[in-house]
């Protein structure tokens, strides 16, 4: 599928409407089927979906709707974790989960999700997982030596899947990975994981890293200096960075480590209401045009519009759509 | 009639006997109708303070839309009771319940939230023109609290708090995390004495261990109270340099400092929430109603004042609206003086009659701003029949208006008054309350827990150990996982 410069897409997660919330908190406390539940979701990422293309987005996410949050949807599928449910009240709290043994290989059952993604629309799709260091910072961990042997057999179990995600026709995939920042002493043997995580995938991989969205705000502050330059190790295609929030000034590390991914720009603020107008959008893609060439940028939000109202994401989508035809038209596209 | 003995003081057990026998006496002899006495509840409560806006018996109505419901509250207040005038006052109060308003009552507006209610402007009036309050009191405004000085203000407590902080600056430092300008945050500044404290300690401590943080601390003292402000600038003058005076709205701080979105490592309150604008929800026999008041001050004591201060009776509403309106300096031919007075007597005199207003569900009520519904929903809907709490709305919007100025690692810290459960409510009527010009209410520190981990903040309590009998205790937040 063809993509034009400066493509547009989000991290991966969109608005989640408040009934829908409700819905879910619903289901904990037994009040409503799985299968009602379902079928909710598949009407909130249908959707989800439509808003993402009337927005004009060029590559198109299921929303994340159906997950509680980023660990849980994970978690749970993960053959050998443990997880007790009723560990939470509200959605969105994880629960507690534990591993105890060595993790077998099995299915995580995601490609449903990506199937239900393509069925509903024609525009190229991306699909997202959690990375194995986010998740080995949330399950708790009786039966591995250290954080890194739990991780990367958790990259070896989540590779199979990433794989089942390729046969199913997945082209763009996502690995999310804000806990670098809350841990940027792991970045060494992260990197690893990454890549025995991505070994032998054959699809365009992205790597996002931010410093946290969980309720909506930040959980770490810093700068992205302490990626490098171990990441330039990362056998990933793409590096998604947040820089609206935070300002462009990382963008020179672009320059200081000479190096052949490409940007996946934060340049909308998923953390403020305020709704960007387009030129600041395209103010925001011209300073990264400064540090790395056009056709090595795509255009996205800081992070997940997870926790904005569906109208102020749907608003802000469309502003950076906008945006990025300005650029676009200054470049005679 | 249906009593309901909701508090009892111990050392008032013989009072509240004799209160329950003469409302027997009453509804047995024949003087309250019969239609009154078979939907009359009666609550005998024990009102926290000692100046409040009630009188020894309240009246209370309940209204659905333009009807006005059967039953009938009664609210006897044991700590301003006699035995000997409360069958009288009991029958009096009961004589007006089906008239729109009392002719014993000059009222000074109509009925409202409460949070709208005309209170509000005598404790904004307090502390715009503290300087002359306190002056003809005679004594500073923290004379008044329960020990007659600030909690916020004892040594050890600032001490353990520097320390806490240094703790975690050293911890960022650590991680090469630090920021190269520390922001703290004090929002209601009283005189300025525990920042000048806190900034003292943090310098010793910080050349004691040689980190050399103090030049990287940027203190921003911020109160809507100009007069107050004015005072603190004076009290931490010794540290000039570090310090920032800002005019800050306690209910949106974020309204004035939006610029230190996510950079403020610690934030301080003292005594701000209770004195912040709220409602109350009442749950009776499992429904829900939401208070409406309108201020008042009975006619004898209008009366009285109106003669004190020469000035007609027809105009004293007039003359206690001018008050508002222009302040004390101007109220009076006579002069300032005169004018502080007649605020004073208005003030001490100023009741709260109440009603209750029903609704279908939480959701009617008049919620604070920012809080998601659904939260109070489940609050409520704990199996609650019996209940009336503060929804501490001032709280709740100044919370949520405050929590977006956190570093990732900074804390919120919040000294007052808390009702820490839902059910400690029954125990004591929490407010609202006069403390020398201001009002104080109890804070729902329960919900304040809800609300804090709707964003994203566990919020802790901890009683407040430096000072033996102290009923404050600090809330805390650290981040939700």
């Amino acid at each position: 599928m063809n993509l034009p410069i400066l493509p547009t897409t989000v991290v991966g997660s969109y608005s989640m409407p408040g009934w829908l919330e409700r819905l879910k908190t619903e289901f904990f406390a037994r009040r409503i089927s799985r299968q009602d539940l379902d079928e909710i979701h598949d009407v909130a990422v249908k959707a989800a979906i439509k808003d993402q293309e009337v927005a004009g987005l060029d590559i198109i996410t299921d929303g994340e709707l159906r997950r509680d949050n980023m660990i849980d949807y994970f978690a749970e599928r993960l053959p050998g974790v443990q997880t007790d449910h009723t560990s939470k009240k509200f959605y969105y709290d994880f629960y507690d989960s534990v591993v105890r043994g060595k993790l077998p290989m099995a299915s995580l059952r995601l490609t449903d999700d990506f199937k239900f993604l393509a069925t509903f629309t024609d525009r190229a799709t991306k699909f997202c997982v959690t990375g194995p260091h986010s998740l080995v910072k949330r399950i708790r961990d009786e039966h591995y030596k250290s954080e890194e042997a739990f991780d990367m057999d958790l990259a070896r179990v989540m590779n199979m899947e990433l794989k089942e995600l390729v046969r199913a026709g997945a082209r763009y995939l996502q690995i999310d990975e804000p806990y670098y920042s809350g841990f940027p002493e792991d970045i060494q043997w992260g990197v690893k994981v990454v890549n025995t995580l991505v070994d032998g995938v054959d699809a365009k991989i992205t790597l996002h890293i931010c410093y946290g969205n969980r309720y909506g705000k930040p959980s770490w502050a810093g700068n992205y200096r302490y990626l490098f330059p171990a990441i330039l190790e990362a056998k990933v295609h793409q590096l998604s960075l947040e820089f609206a929030r935070r300002g462009g000034e990382d963008l020179e590390l672009f320059k200081e480590f000479p190096n052949r991914f490409e940007l996946g720009l934060g340049s909308i603020d998923v953390k403020t209401h305020e709704v960007e107008t387009p030129e600041i959008v395209a103010e925001r893609v011209r300073k990264a045009l400064k540090f790395v060439p056009v056709e090595r940028i795509h255009v996205l939000p800081d992070c997940g519009c997870l926790h904005l109202p569906q109208e102020v994401a749907f608003a802000k989508l469309k502003a950076m759509v906008q945006g990025t035809k300005i650029i676009r038209k200054e470049l005679g596209g | 009639m249906i009593l309901h003995l909701n508090h009892i003081q111990p050392d008032r057990a013989a009072l509240a006997s004799s209160v329950v026998s003469t409302l027997v006496s009453i509804a047995g002899d024949g003087q309250i109708q019969p239609r009154i006495l078979e939907n009359l509840n009666v609550h005998l409560d024990w009102v926290q303070y000692k100046t409040n806006f009630r009188e020894a018996v309240t009246v209370r109505r309940a209204t659905r839309g333009a009807e006005l419901l059967p039953w009938i509250e009664a609210g006897v207040d044991l700590r301003q009771v006699q035995p000997e005038t409360l069958k009288s006052e009991f029958i009096s109060a009961l004589q007006d319940v089906d008239a729109g308003a009392s002719r014993k009552r000059i009222y000074l507006e109509t009925f409202a939230p409460m949070r709208s209610c005309l209170i509000w402007r005598f404790n904004n009036l307090f502390w715009q023109h503290l300087p002359l309050w306190e002056s003809a009191s005679g004594k500073g405004f923290e004379r008044a609290l329960p020990g007659g000085k600030s909690d916020a203000n004892h040594p050890d407590a600032v001490a353990d708090a520097v320390a806490d902080f240094w703790t975690l600056l050293k911890d960022l430092e650590n991680h090469h995390q630090l920021p190269a300008e520390i922001f703290v945050l004090e929002i209601g500044v009283g005189t300025g004495k525990r920042a000048a404290m806190w900034l003292d300690r943090f310098r010793a401590l910080d050349r004691e261990r040689g980190t050399q943080y103090y030049p990287r601390i940027r203190f921003l003292l911020g109160d809507y109270s100009m007069p107050t402000l004015n005072r603190a600038m004076e009290t931490v003058r010794e540290h000039r340099e570090l310090g920032s005076f800002l005019a800050v709205d306690a209910l949106d701080p974020f309204k004035s400092l939006s610029f230190l979105r996510y950079k403020v490592l610690s934030i301080h309150l003292t005594n701000v929430y209770d004195n912040l604008p709220t409602d109350e929800i009442v749950v009776r026999d499992g429904k829900l109603y939401f208070v409406e008041v309108r201020s008042y001050v009975p006619a004898a004591a209008a009366t009285h004042i109106s003669e004190t201060f020469g000035i007609p009776i027809t105009d004293f509403e007039r003359t206690v609206t001018r008050l508002l309106e222009v302040g004390p300096q101007h109220v009076h031919p006579s002069g300032v003086e005169k004018g502080v007075a007649f605020w004073r007597a208005v003030w001490d005199a100023i009741r709260l009659e109440e009603r209750f207003v029903a609704i279908q569900t939480i959701l009617d009520a008049p919620l604070p701003t920012g809080l998601k519904p659904q939260l109070l929903e489940s609050f409520v809907g704990e199996g609650v029949m019996n209940q009336r709490f503060q929804l501490s709305s001032g709280a709740v919007e100044s919370f949520l208006n405050t929590v977006p100025l956190l570093h990732p690692r900074g804390y919120l810290q919040v000294q007052d008054i808390f009702v820490t459960k839902l059910e400690d409510y029954s125990r004591m009527f929490r407010g609202p309350g006069k403390m020398d010009g201001s009002i104080v209410n109890w804070v729902n520190g329960a919900l304040l827990s809800q609300v804090g981990a709707q964003a994203g903040y566990d919020v802790h309590f901890a009683p407040f150990l430096y000072r033996e009998g102290s009923r404050t205790s600090t809330l805390y937040t650290t981040q939700r996982e």
